[in-house]
């Protein structure tokens, strides 16, 4: 069985490619999309057909993985969409500064300090609070296409 | 003699009156004006909320101006007397009731008429309430007082009053629209009983005389009289008690001891009616006198033909109340049956029908001139009962005597008629197409229902009657005028674009109820529409051969997408999971017929093959076969396969080959008929599933993108093919199934197919892995099958960069394929192949583990992981050894272990509500998965065919499901309890754990036990009936285990049971006392089914005992909130009864628990009344 074909051989070099090209029949509910230009993850899909006797087309309704607009796109689905590669990584909480930037502590040893706070009042009490009681907290930072925001939070106990 | 009672009383009294009498009507005011509601709301609350508010009410009632204010005061009455019925003397009961009568009878003639409903509801509800305790001489001077009112000696209006009254009396006491007034129903099965037996008929007479005294009146004047309004009130009563559920005498005998009072009265009358609509009207033979020897229908009808001459009178038409009473009434008498009857081999019944079918068919006949005048603006009303009317008489007799009916007033049978004016519809609906809701619709809904329940009728009988000759050309008349209004319908919506025409599923889903009448109807006359339908498909395929290049195909293209649709519902019945036969009529009309070549249906059904079969042909595929024709040529593909290819039985050879064919039974008996042989096995049935399988094949790899059409290749076609024995094992045998598993494994195209299709076909191929003659042809095929799959798992799994590439997009839709598949695999676990599934499930373990690490943040990934777990353990766990089921274990604990740890504590925020409710459904699901993971392991402990014990190895079933729902419990939250799925699969774990292992919870630490019982605590006040029997239940399992282990000198519960005091001086009550408290709460205090009372008998006798001293406190505690002194006494014997009364011991059997049932049942009948004021 050939699966020399399979594409994940070749693509190594993970990171280089914002997106990936992938058949619109195949995106589903809870996955992600570009649509205009934005990375979104999909709250719904339907399709139709163009006339009784046509071909099916998808019809996506996403929202935007940042900014939580909804955007929607018509694609012929046996055609290709843009799919954003969407990462995850945790990094440790170790500082908020005055100005609503954090402090995180990468894998490697390394500080991060180029992320603010998030807007969502939720999240950001429960970061501002876990922090000032002096938890150990882990922040998920979510990226795509060169666009980053903390997006989770866990508290691996205090210590 | 009201009055006088008001005279006699002070004059402060009566200032207090009259002071509630303006707040009252005040309130009523600020209603009406909205100013304040909700305070007028809380005054007219007071009122009927006060202790014996009926001085002020009658007081309101027969003094106030305000007709609301009256309308208020009547129901303030009910609340008050139903609350308060208990302790009020019998005369009191008794003053009520008169009070309302003659309010009625004295008001009669008041404008106000909806005050009048109101108060003769109120008195209709209050006799029924004292209905089982009055004497017959108390109900006997109630109803003289009716009597007089209804025979017309007190005026009209008094009349009129009289008869609604009843009416509101006769829908009391009908099950299915009295009021619940809190009690059981027994009680109002006893009242109905009561009613039916002693007083319906007389009802009957009184209307009946009523209606006739004042007939000749009407007919006799030449404008509306207010005779008229008495009229129609006479007669819809009379329609009601007609549609009353008689039982007849046989079951008041037996109602006493064979009436459930659980069972859903209401329920079974829906399902009864949902398909015909016909209500059979079954009084039994004591209504012979007054419905068919008085001549009573004789007069109804005539009154009725007077009343057509009066139409062009003022006051009468068509639609005027009166009319439409009457002609509800003439088609109610249409579906008269039953022993009502003498048995007289129907030759009364016939009289009946026929007297009937003479005065109705002057509605819709001649059936072109009443369609014409309906047309021209006359009202349709006439026609739709006439139908209505045909519609019962077919219901209450056989096909033959239906027809028969008109024979004797006319040249025709009636089933011309019916056929007659179908037709007449059918031309409506081709001129009118786009309009909705017309009256053709209704009128062929209803005529399409009465073939339906003629044929229906025939069908059942066996195939030796059919419809006389006269029936059957006038079916296939009928057949060629629907078929020919489809198409036309097709080819004109050809270019229709709406979203609601585009998927073949709906459609059919919408159609298939009339498409199925449509067979019934082509059945009738085989002969003539199966070669109509032949000739049908042979021109359009011509037509499209013909105008190939040169015209657009579209029209022909939606036409015969209809063709095909309405020839399988002819060809073939729906199996609805049974193999279908071939239909009998089909069968016996050709049962002669040897040569192959002439058999209409085998040269139709070859004719769509063979047209099917051209979409192979890639050019053809792009000029004639679009996806939507596509998907109905395969929906007939799958609907004819299950049918007419290979069908069991067919030939006997086959019994002693390699598979069982033990259950295939002889069937079709002993004839081999052409047709069957034709497509079995032995002649052109391996070259026809051949043809299907390189379609399927087609369809999945040439149309990228059309979910419709393959998921009826996948999930209708080729899954209802190896549902069947017979065809797997010629399946695995065929190049074309070869080269779709070759195809599934290494085409590139078939990784885009939707998931849920990719685990279908998964499924599907490892299903036909059961045809292969060996057990380890079996099982190497089934490795083939997966070991591209397997090995590609583990070769990414094992990738030091996962990490980095994990999430990028083509790899995510990689693993997501694969895992669909293994899952569609792991699903197709048969004793057969179960060993090569364990085997590929075993070397995916591993990798599943990291996977699960490496997509924590992907809740798609995550899902399918866990769901591919679950599938796998349920089709594996009860055939594995003791050593086998040590790994299973071992990895799933690692698997939930892993879980928890990803998502325990995380808290995910987004801007979004909707993506936020989206991550709490793929949390659900997930959770929901691993509870099912949990009941899979669950279940090795009650089925197990290893060879030893599990115990071997260290294993022990309970110890892992507790540690697992230690796992789980936490990350269940209350909020997710609000899903009903998870709250069903949580609580039914849970409440089988403590039923199976009760004694685990014991060595729970206080955190776990309380999450588990807190859940509990949740499930027991939760809506659903399901679920609060299930926490009754787990709760029974956990009182009973402790006590019975107390009385063995154990621990039981052990530290959660005891009732303790902190450091801190605070009180804390064991588990059992405080559920013991919530329990009794919930039955005396809410709102709960009556269904539970039973198992909430079963859960409260264990707790009582184990908790004697918390029962008496309880108890206690509400005697004392009493204040009234009788309610006090009662509440005191009860308790006391409740433990002691029927012999109760304080043992846990079988009998005791009965007891038990009985005394909580008579306990809450006895006290919840007073104790919960509604």
């Amino acid at each position: 069985m050939s699966d020399e074909e399979h594409h994940f051989e070749s693509k190594a070099d993970a990171g280089a490619s914002k997106t990936y090209p992938q058949q619109a029949g195949t995106i589903r509910k809870n996955g992600y999309i570009v649509i205009k230009g934005r990375p979104c993850k999909v709250v719904e899909v339907s399709t139709s057909k163009t006339g009784k006797h046509g071909h099916a087309k998808c019809h996506f309704v996403g929202i935007d993985i940042f900014t939580s607009k909804k955007l929607e796109d018509i694609v012929p689905s046996s055609h290709n969409c843009d799919v954003p590669h969407v990462t995850r990584t945790d990094y440790q909480l170790i500082d908020i500064s005055e100005d609503g930037f954090v402090s995180l502590l990468t894998e490697n040893g390394n500080t991060k300090d180029d992320l603010r706070l998030p807007t969502d009042e939720n999240l950001l009490s429960q970061i501002k609070d876990g922090f000032g009681e002096g938890k150990d907290l882990v922040v998920s930072v979510m990226s795509a296409m060169g666009e980053e925001q903390i997006c989770a939070l866990k508290d691996i106990g205090p210590k | 003699m009201h009055q006088g009672y008001y005279q006699s009383m002070g004059a402060a009294d009566m200032a207090q009156l009259q002071a509630t009498m303006q707040a009252i009507e005040l309130a009523c005011n600020s209603i009406q004006m909205h100013t304040n509601p909700t305070a007028a709301e809380a005054t007219l609350l007071s009122l009927s909320q006060s202790p014996r508010p009926y001085q002020a009410c009658q007081f309101i009632l027969e003094n106030s101006q305000l007709p609301n204010a009256r309308f208020q005061a009547a129901g303030a009455i009910r609340d008050a007397a139903i609350r308060e019925w208990g302790f009020l003397e019998p005369n009191d009961r008794r003053g009520l009731i008169s009070f309302c009568l003659c309010f009625i009878m004295k008001n009669a003639n008041s404008p106000e008429g909806y005050v009048l409903v109101k108060v003769a509801s109120v008195a209709a509800q209050l006799l029924k309430r004292g209905w089982l305790d009055f004497t017959a001489a108390e109900k006997e001077a109630f109803f003289h007082e009716v009597e007089q009112a209804v025979q017309g000696s007190h005026g009209l209006d008094v009349q009129f009053a009289g008869i609604s009254f009843l009416e509101s009396l006769v829908s009391e006491f009908s099950p299915s629209t009295s009021t619940a007034m809190g009690l059981p129903r027994e009680f109002h099965e006893q009242c109905r009983i009561s009613l039916e037996q002693d007083y319906m008929k007389a009802f009957y007479c009184w209307v009946q005389y009523a209606a006739f005294n004042v007939s000749d009146r009407i007919i006799g004047a030449n404008s509306e009289i207010p005779e008229v309004k008495v009229c129609s009130a006479a007669l819809r009563l009379m329609l009601q008690i007609l549609n009353w559920d008689f039982r007849g005498k046989n079951s008041i005998e037996n109602s006493k001891r064979g009436m459930d009072i659980f069972y859903d009265g209401m329920k079974q009358e829906n399902d009864s009616l949902r398909r015909s609509e016909c209500i059979l009207v079954q009084p039994g033979p004591a209504w012979r006198d007054v419905l068919i020897s008085s001549g009573h229908v004789g007069w109804l009808l005539n009154f009725y033909t007077a009343l057509r001459q009066k139409f062009s009178c003022e006051g009468y038409w068509l639609d005027c109340p009166l009319a439409v009473s009457a002609r509800k009434l003439i088609v109610q008498f249409c579906s008269l049956t039953g022993t009502i009857f003498p048995s007289d081999s129907g030759e009364m019944q016939r009289q009946h029908l026929l007297q009937m079918l003479a005065g109705i068919v002057q509605w819709i006949e001649p059936p072109d001139a009443v369609s014409k005048a309906i047309k021209s603006g006359k009202s349709e009303s006439e026609l739709l009962d006439g139908c209505r009317a045909l519609m019962s008489m077919a219901t209450v007799t056989t096909p033959l005597v239906f027809d028969e009916l008109l024979k004797s007033l006319r040249p025709y049978g009636t089933i011309t008629l019916l056929s007659a004016l179908m037709c007449e519809v059918i031309k409506d609906l081709m001129e009118n197409r786009t309009e909705e809701e017309t009256w053709s619709w209704v009128a062929r809904d209803i005529l399409l229902d009465t073939w339906t329940t003629l044929l229906m009728q025939l069908d059942a009988s066996g195939h030796k009657h059919s419809l006389p000759p006269e029936g059957i050309s006038a079916a296939a008349n009928l057949f060629a005028l629907i078929v020919e209004s489809e198409l036309r319908a097709a080819s004109a919506s050809a270019f229709n674009d709406e979203d609601e025409y585009d998927y073949l599923q709906a459609s059919i889903a919408a159609m298939d109820e009339r498409l199925s009448s449509y067979a019934l109807i082509a059945r009738a006359a085989v002969g003539a529409t199966i070669p109509l339908l032949k000739e049908l498909f042979s021109e359009r395929i011509m037509r499209l051969h013909q105008g190939r290049g040169t015209s657009d195909p579209t029209e022909t293209l939606e036409e015969l997408y209809s063709l095909l649709l309405i020839t399988g519902h002819v060809l073939a019945d729906e199996g609805q999971g049974e193999t279908p036969l071939v239909p009998k009529e089909i069968e016996s009309h050709y049962s002669n017929v040897t040569e192959v070549d002439k058999h209409p249906v085998i040269v139709l059904s070859g004719s769509i093959i063979r047209f099917a079969e051209e979409s192979l042909d890639p050019e053809l595929r792009r000029y004639f076969f679009s996806p939507r024709l596509m998907e109905a040529v395969v929906w007939f593909l799958a609907r004819w396969s299950s049918t007419y290819l290979m069908p069991p039985g067919e030939s006997g050879e086959n019994k002693g080959g390699y598979e069982n064919y033990n259950n295939t039974q002889h069937l079709r008996g002993q004839t081999t008929n052409a047709l069957v042989s034709f497509f079995g096995e032995n002649d052109q049935g391996k070259a026809v599933l051949d043809v299907i399988i390189r379609i399927s094949l087609s369809t999945l790899v040439s149309y990228p993108g059309e979910k419709d059409l393959q998921a009826l290749t996948c999930c209708q076609l080729l899954h209802g093919l190896v549902k069947q024995k017979n065809i797997i094992c010629h399946l695995v045998t065929l190049d074309s199934w070869r080269d779709l598993a070759t195809a599934f494994t290494n085409e590139r195209v078939l990784f885009s197919l939707n998931a849920a299709h990719q685990r279908s076909l998964a499924q599907t191929l490892a299903v036909s892995a059961s045809g292969m003659k060996t057990s380890e042809a079996s099982n190497q095929y089934i490795k083939s099958l997966t070991s591209h799959m397997t090995s590609a798992l583990v070769e990414l799994s094992s990738k030091n960069d996962l990490k980095a590439i994990a999430q990028q997009p083509d790899i995510i839709l990689l693993v997501s394929c694969l895992l669909e598949r293994l899952r569609g695999v792991a699903r197709a676990s048969e004793p057969r192949t179960q060993k090569a599934i364990y085997e590929m499930g075993f070397l995916v373990m591993n990798p599943v583990l990291i996977f699960l690490q490496a997509y924590k943040d992907e809740s798609v990934v995550v899902y399918l992981l866990l769901k591919f777990v679950t599938d796998w353990v349920d089709g594996q766990i009860i055939y594995l050894e003791a050593q086998e089921t040590a790994a299973v274990v071992d990895f799933s604990m690692r698997l939930l272990q892993l879980y928890s740890s990803n998502n325990i504590g995380k808290i995910s925020v987004s801007l979004s509500n909707s993506l936020r409710s989206e991550a709490d459904a793929e949390k659900y699901k997930d959770l929901r998965a691993l509870l099912q993971l949990l009941s899979n392991l669950c279940s090795k402990d009650l089925v197990d065919f290893a060879s030893e014990p599990i115990e071997t190895y260290g294993t022990n079933i309970s110890q892992v499901v507790y540690t697992g729902l230690h796992i789980v419990t936490p990350l269940i939250t209350m909020d997710l309890l609000k899903y009903p799925k998870l709250c069903h699969s949580y609580f039914s774990l849970l409440s089988h754990m403590l039923e199976v292992y009760p004694e685990i919870i014991a060595q729970l630490n206080v955190e776990a036990c309380s999450h588990i019982l807190g859940t509990l605590d949740f499930g027991l006040h939760h809506q659903d009936i399901e679920v609060v029997d299930l926490c009754l239940r787990a709760l029974r399992a956990l009182a009973s285990h402790h006590y019975k282990d107390r009385g063995d000198g154990k621990v039981g519960l052990g530290s959660h049971a005891t009732s303790y005091k902190d450091a801190d001086g605070k009180f804390h009550e064991g588990i059992l006392g405080q559920f013991l408290r919530s329990l009794l709460r919930l039955l005396l205090f809410e709102d709960y089914s009556t269904d539970l009372v039973s198992s909430g008998a079963d859960a409260l006798l264990p707790l009582i005992l184990c908790e004697q001293s918390v029962y008496q406190n309880l108890a206690n505690e509400l005697i004392e909130r009493q204040v009234n002194q009788t309610f006090r006494s009662r509440l005191t014997n009860a308790f006391q009864s409740l433990i002691t009364s029927n012999n109760l011991s304080s043992t846990l059997d079988r009998m005791n628990y009965q007891r038990f049932r009985k005394n909580l049942l008579s306990f809450l009948i006895e006290v919840r009344g007073f104790l919960r004021t509604v």
